[in-house]
């Protein structure tokens, strides 16, 4: 009798340990897929790192936790010291000495990011600007400081629900906030709270007389929102009371000109702090403007301490020595390249489509629309719009500088006339801009005059030019000193469409004067940057014939003036000022095309024809803007003029390219599949000799180790975490984010105390215009990831700002490409010398956000190679630069990480950069495809979530993302696994230069790993058990039952 | 004419019903709009139709009047399917977790600025679906499992 009660219990115990069993199996599995995720969210470790401290080759430059701190607490206060920019100093109001302030303006409570993430890391001690105007013995009035925080900001903590886990998260919230985040090119509400709501929302009846006016100043502080995936649209502003009024959502808004004429109501003299990445437009407070103010100062974006090196500045305690990294103008639409924004369709953009007929989709239909940076929804190819960059290298100053050299030098040129004006019938340069590139004033009186100039003309040579500071003060002091020079344009310029700036930056310095004292600064600059790409006749870069002006000057317009005068210009032909320096003349005899024709043995010419809109129509649709005639070629909208891809004479190879078939996967030539040799990544194979040459044998031979899938595998999931190959031993290494430094937490084993490195601000970094800074970052920066033990960083942003509106300007650094340039030499250089590898993003035209999983960026090539490209040269050609991440964009038709032309012959090429390179986030497969990214040279894809080294994460051994391909289809490709084996090589040769091996790293179970494997055993024991026993007991009672 | 079915036997059908409502809430989720259209999870529906035949047969095989030898071998083969059961729908929920694992971190857990891109209506109702059709198959899992414990034959008064 029992036995038959018993049976079933057993059937049902076999039924769920069997289960059980199956479930620990399988999931065992796919948790090891998502491994570094699991042990974020559960905190444990899969890997413990074994740093060999004896024999590491880097070594913090820091020996206690204490002094890691100070050092990044110093850096942080140098960037608020160094980049604040004083822009308007009138009547004596700043610095601040000895005078109380009253502060206005949502921002200046809770400044600009105030939510501690990516950009900013909240520690403990931060220091807000009420905090260190406080500290620094500024009085602040207290009336207007209670309603504003309790009243209107009233900063208090709200608990949101995480989404996945459902626990409570303590935020910050207020009640009112300026907006953080303007959106996709939508509305964007300045959510300023006018003086007229003062009163209903706290603030005292007769608050005003509550400051004492004759002895107050009143500060105002206003900020924008920024980020990822966000794009300001012209004319979008939102007002307070949430009505849209067509303005700017750049410009000050009329609820922010309430708050600053309140403050000059109220206080007797007014100064507005500028705390935003995205260049706003302060026509209204400039000279001459309707609620102009006394002063001005650009304060960047402030992570932990920066407030206190700006209060330093505004105190007067140290000199104001910052300067602006972009053009401040009247009018955004001003702006050449705002004709040509946002991106629109082909007219016949569905021409793209696939309706079942991709060979590698077969039965899929594919669209070719917009989608997110995702591409969830439907699929799509997401090739479908475009934007023409017509503006060339007109971007910044050098578009208003060259039309107003022009405009006395050129009159001809049409610089004067009405295209592209915005206050009035005639373009006049003093009516656009309002505040040049490299505006800044000083507190102490100097003058800086470039004593002398040597062009050094071979391919590895420097320009080297002595600037003498004189500082005509009394107190002593730190000065800026600017090197600006002016290239020829020539007759053989203008028939050959080789534009030439009328003035650009070159590099900059920073020097301590004494009181009545000079000091010489020598600054330097590699030559190559002096040469002009002339893309359709000599196809390379060129130095014409004839004089090269060279000066030093407080800014771009002042450098323009000085060169003016030196050519014989006056106020009577048009100058706006008299020439403030000396100028410096070099010449050069005969035109010179072939010096800079090669670099590091590759030769250098036309590599982006296909880049050019006009060359997939075979016509002249475009008409790229050139100074010969600035009113015949003010851009056109080309979103306005309809483009049908199947017009083309190339249409085919056109569709091609949008649908991702930059190459096709071969077949025909099997592939060697990797075997063990017995060589490793570790320091007994890998020795001085094969670290310094990424040529010697050693290498090729390692990676021939690599087997077939895991070659290919590694390329295209080797994202999130590089994982260990078979037969090489790599240690694992985990890519961390982001641009303000390292931002996970450290957590000091002896006191507990947790601490984030992520201090830094990128704004204030470029307005400092101070390369050494940069570099004293960079080291800073490498010398937390030693400490967190993290290697590799997505660390610094260097994209081109090429409009005010694009939403992640201020993880970039500035309108110029030579200043980025330098920034990011400095940057990346520290970070090498600590041995971390620091991926700049987003090398290539990721110019706005809007659109950018797809976008096609048109443009010249003369525009491809001086201007965004330019920003990454000097961190990854100059510099040891070691990793890179590609814009999520195309160049032309073609995908970024497609690009072989960019990542093959520029960056492998002529560049000789030996680093690795990443895409940026893959969630479309229909767009970024494997075998053209192998082919085009990426080194790992960074998809989101899964680590892995194979191609066999899916069904039947098929790829689990591009389902067309598996080991035997890519096995057939020789060329396409050797490419595969190539880009590993550079990244594994990468990592044996870093402070990646100076660990190695050692897989530990966690507890979850034995939990499972726990599970499994048991169940799997009980399952064998239970079955066999309800086997028997089936079997056996009927026997019984007979017997009796 | 169909006799008076034990409570395992209708227990079992309750199985076979979640089986199909699963099944039908993901053919509802990967062809509607949102994140997961068209992302269909390989061997989910075999998985499922595998397990709706095996109780579909072992409700049959409990209809049968045999005894002796036959029935002993009956009763083998019915349990094996029984235990069967929910390992095939354990399996298909796995499958079915690990194929959306990645694109239900891309909903929930971006940074706060993908986050907006994301979070669409559409894809958040089709995370949703993908949702309850994970808790559809897992109830249908665990009645399973539960089922296996239940004898079929009616007592015999």
């Amino acid at each position: 009798m029992r036995a038959k009660k018993l049976a079933p219990v057993m059937r049902g115990l076999s039924a769920v340990t069997a289960s059980v069993m199956a479930l620990s199996i399988v999931g065992a599995d796919i948790a090891d897929g998502y491994r570094a995720r699991i042990d974020d969210f559960l905190g444990t470790q899969s890997y413990v790192t074994n740093t060999d401290e004896d024999s590491a080759r880097f070594v913090s430059d820091y020996d206690t936790f204490e002094d890691m701190k100070a050092a990044a607490k110093d850096i942080a206060v140098r960037e608020g010291e160094e980049g604040t920019v004083i822009m308007k100093n009138d009547n004596s109001v700043l610095p601040l000495s000895g005078k109380s302030v009253a502060l206005f303006g949502l921002a200046a409570y809770a400044p600009y990011p105030y939510a501690s993430g990516d950009l900013k890391a909240g520690n403990t001690d931060a220091v807000d600007l009420v905090q260190a105007f406080q500290d620094a013995g500024v009085e602040v009035n207290q009336t207007v400081m209670d309603f504003y925080e309790n009243g209107i900001l009233n900063e208090h903590t709200e608990e949101v629900a995480n989404q996945w886990t459902g626990e409570m998260e303590t935020q910050v919230a207020y009640d009112h906030i300026y907006v953080t985040a303007p959106g996709d090119m939508t509305t964007y509400q300045i959510a300023e709270v006018p003086p007229s709501e003062y009163e209903n929302l706290g603030a005292p009846s007769g608050w005003e007389s509550q400051i004492d006016k004759d002895n107050t100043v009143g500060i105002c502080v206003f900020a924008r929102g920024a980020g990822e995936s966000n794009t300001y649209a012209p004319g979008s502003a939102v007002n307070y009371a949430g009505e849209e009024t067509g303005e700017d959502p750049l410009a000050l808004s009329e609820d922010e000109l309430a708050v600053i004429d309140k403050a000059k109501e109220t206080c007797s003299q007014v100064v507005v702090l500028i705390n935003s990445g995205n260049t706003m437009v302060l026509s209204d407070i400039a000279a001459g403007g309707e609620h102009e103010v006394d002063g001005i100062a650009y304060i960047g974006c402030l992570n932990d301490y920066q407030a206190i090196g700006v209060v330093n500045v505004l105190t007067g305690q140290i000199n104001a020595t910052g300067a602006l990294t972009d053009t401040y103008v009247a009018d955004n639409s001003s702006i050449p390249a705002v004709q040509n924004f946002g991106g629109g369709y082909y007219a016949d953009y569905e021409v793209v489509n696939s309706d079942g007929d991709d060979p590698r989709y077969p039965g899929t239909t594919i669209e070719n629309i917009e989608a997110g940076s995702f591409g969830g929804t439907t699929p799509t190819y997401n090739g479908g719009t475009y934007i023409v960059e017509a503006e060339g290298i007109y971007v910044g100053y050098k578009y208003y500088e060259t039309r107003y050299y022009d405009s006395i030098a050129n009159p001809d040129s049409g610089a004067a006339s009405a295209a592209g004006a915005t206050q009035s019938d005639a373009w006049s340069y003093n009516d656009e801009v309002l505040y040049d590139f490299g505006h800044g004033l000083s507190y102490l009186d100097y003058t800086q005059e470039l004593r002398s100039v040597n062009v050094d003309c071979t391919e590895d040579g420097e320009i080297t030019a002595v600037v003498a500071i004189t500082n005509n003060s009394d107190q002593d002091g730190r000065f800026l000193a600017q090197l600006y020079a002016q290239q020829p344009y020539t007759d053989y310029d203008r028939e050959n469409n080789v534009e030439k700036s009328a003035v650009m930056f070159l590099n900059s310095a920073k020097v301590d004067v004494a009181a009545g004292a000079t000091e010489e600064v020598t600054i330097t600059i590699p030559t190559k940057y002096l040469a002009s790409y002339d893309y359709t006749n000599a196809k390379t870069y060129i130095l014409d014939a004839g004089d090269y002006y060279f000066t030093a000057a407080a800014g771009s317009h002042e450098a323009v003036n000085n060169i003016l005068a030196a050519q014989g210009y006056t106020t009577a032909e048009g100058m706006d000022a008299e020439a403030a320096g000396a100028v410096q003349i070099w010449n050069l005899a005969e035109m010179d095309n072939t010096t800079y024709s090669v670099s590091n043995g590759t030769e250098v010419t036309n590599v982006a024809d296909d880049a050019d809109l006009n060359y997939w129509t075979e016509d002249d649709t475009v008409t790229y803007l050139t100074r010969q005639d600035w009113e015949g070629t003010w851009p056109v909208n080309y979103n306005e003029v309809e483009i049908n891809i199947s017009d083309s004479p190339k249409s085919e190879e056109w569709i091609a390219e949008l649908r991702g078939q930059t190459y096709t996967i071969q077949d025909g030539d099997a592939a060697t599949e990797g075997t063990d040799s017995g060589l490793r990544f570790d320091t007994t194979d890998i020795q001085y000799e094969q670290l310094d040459n990424i040529e010697d044998p050693f290498w090729t031979e390692l990676v021939g180790q690599i087997t077939i899938d895991e070659a290919v595998g590694a390329v295209i999931h080797g994202g999130s975490q590089t994982d260990t190959l078979t037969n090489i031993d790599n240690p694992v290494v985990v890519q961390n984010e982001g641009v303000s430094g390292f931002t996970a937490a450290y957590t000091d084993e002896e006191t507990g105390e947790t601490y984030r490195f992520n201090v830094h601000s990128q704004t204030l970094l470029g307005s400092s215009f101070n390369p050494e800074l940069a570099y004293d970052w960079g080291r800073v920066e490498g010398n937390s990831g030693l400490w967190l033990q993290r290697y590799h960083l997505w660390g610094t942003g260097l994209t081109q700002r090429r409009t005010p509106y694009n939403g992640r300007n201020y993880e970039y650094i500035s309108e110029d490409p030579m200043l980025t340039n330098r920034m990011g030499y400095g940057v990346l250089q520290g970070c090498a010398d600590m041995g971390i590898l620091n991926g700049p993003k987003h090398m290539g035209f990721n110019d706005q956000e809007h659109n950018r999983a797809g976008i096609s960026v048109y443009m010249n090539e003369q525009k491809f190679r001086e201007t965004d490209l330019r920003c990454f040269q000097g961190g990854l050609e100059d510099a040891d630069g070691m990793a890179v991440m590609i814009a999520f964009n195309r160049i032309g038709a073609t995908n970024a990480s497609h690009y072989a032309p960019m990542l093959q012959t520029i960056l492998r090429g002529e560049w000789a950069y030996t680093g690795l390179i990443s895409t940026d986030m893959m969630n479309n497969n229909y767009y970024f495809n494997p075998e053209s990214m192998i082919m085009a040279g990426i080194t790992q894809v960074a998809d989101f979530a899964t680590n892995d080294n194979h191609i066999n994460m899916g069904d039947g051994g098929t790829d689990a993302t591009w389902a067309y391909i598996d080991e035997d289809t890519v096995s057939k490709d020789a060329a396409l696994v050797d490419q595969a084996r190539e880009n590993l090589k550079y990244q594994l040769y990468t990592f044996a230069n870093s402070a990646v091996m100076n660990v190695s790293t050692e897989r530990v179970q966690t507890w979850w790993d034995n939990a499972i494997s726990a599970v499994t055993y048991i169940s799997g024991a009980l399952a064998v058990v239970t079955l066999a026993a309800w086997i028997v007991l089936t079997v056996k009672p009927e026997k019984k039952k007979e017997e009796e | 004419m169909i006799k008076k079915q034990s409570f395992g036997i209708w227990f079992n059908l309750v199985v076979a019903v979640l089986t199909v409502v699963s099944l039908i809430v993901y053919g509802v989720n990967i062809s509607g709009e949102g994140y997961f259209k068209g992302a269909s999870v390989g061997n989910l529906i075999l998985y499922g139709v595998i397990a709706i035949i095996m109780l579909a047969a072992v409700i049959v095989l409990a209809q049968l009047q045999i005894t002796g030898t036959a029935q002993k071998v009956m009763e083998i083969i019915s349990g094996l399917l029984r235990i069967a059961v929910p390992v095939l729908l354990t399996l298909a929920l796995v499958n079915l977790v690990s194929a959306r694992a990645e694109g239900l971190g891309f909903i929930y857990f971006s940074n706060a600025d993908v986050l907006q891109e994301v979070q669409t209506p559409a894809n958040m109702s089709s995370a949703t679906g993908t949702i309850a059709n994970m808790i559809c198959l897992g109830a249908a899992a665990i009645f399973a499992m539960i089922a296996a414990f239940f004898t079929l034959r009616k007592k015999d008064a």
